[in-house]
């Protein structure tokens, strides 16, 4: 989240709304963008209903115990609401590639 | 005696049939392991698809606030991060 915070100027310069989504409450996102210094809003996808719409639910178990979770995604949405730029797993944790793809959709329009 | 030969026969072209087909199968499971290693797992959404809309709710520590894919339709874009857990690296 840090990543997208210090490019924050670069994607709101390209016309584009950062968001967050994780699947704690709000308000554990709230304190984690507190601490970390984000001030784009982080969504609370509790339970995940949004994690799963989007395919992104990992199933796995930590000595014997079953958890879900999500894997690290980012999602560039046009503003049809068209997917034009994505990043899964280790490759999600730089956004360079979304923010240049972001200043590519700005150059277009 | 001849008995004997007979059976090391078969069991010498049994070896020839066996071992083989064997070794392929470890060696195919040896190959679907790499590939699960290496290859992420497709994903649902592709590009050029069209983003599912949702409501989720954000804190900005005084109220708690809907938002919607949709509230930016139109207007700009929207770069939408999904991480594992809060106060998580990244």
């Amino acid at each position: 989240m840090k990543a997208f915070q210090q490019n924050l100027a670069k994607l709101e310069g390209a016309d584009t709304q950062v968001l967050g989504v994780s699947m704690d409450s709000p308000f554990s996102n709230f304190a984690f963008a507190q601490q970390t210094g984000v001030t784009f809003p982080i969504l609370g996808d509790w339970g995940g209903p949004v994690t799963s719409q989007y395919g992104l639910t990992k199933k796995f178990d930590i000595q014997g115990v079953a958890m879900e979770t999500a894997r690290r995604a980012t999602f560039l949405i046009d503003k049809s609401g068209k997917i034009i730029h994505e990043q899964v797993d280790d490759e999600a944790v730089d956004p360079t590639k979304t923010v240049e793809a972001c200043q590519r959709q700005k150059l277009k329009n | 005696m001849k008995q004997e030969w007979k059976h090391l026969v078969w069991l010498g072209l049994l070896n020839l049939v066996l071992v083989p087909s064997l070794s392929s199968v470890s060696q195919a499971q040896q190959k679907s392991q790499d590939k699960e290693k290496k290859e992420p797992a497709p994903m649902k959404l592709k590009v050029g698809d069209v983003a599912p809309d949702f409501t989720l709710l954000a804190f900005d520590g005084k109220d708690l606030k809907k938002v919607s894919l949709s509230d930016y339709k139109g207007k700009k874009n929207v770069v939408l991060a999904f991480f594992v857990f809060a106060f998580t690296g990244g």
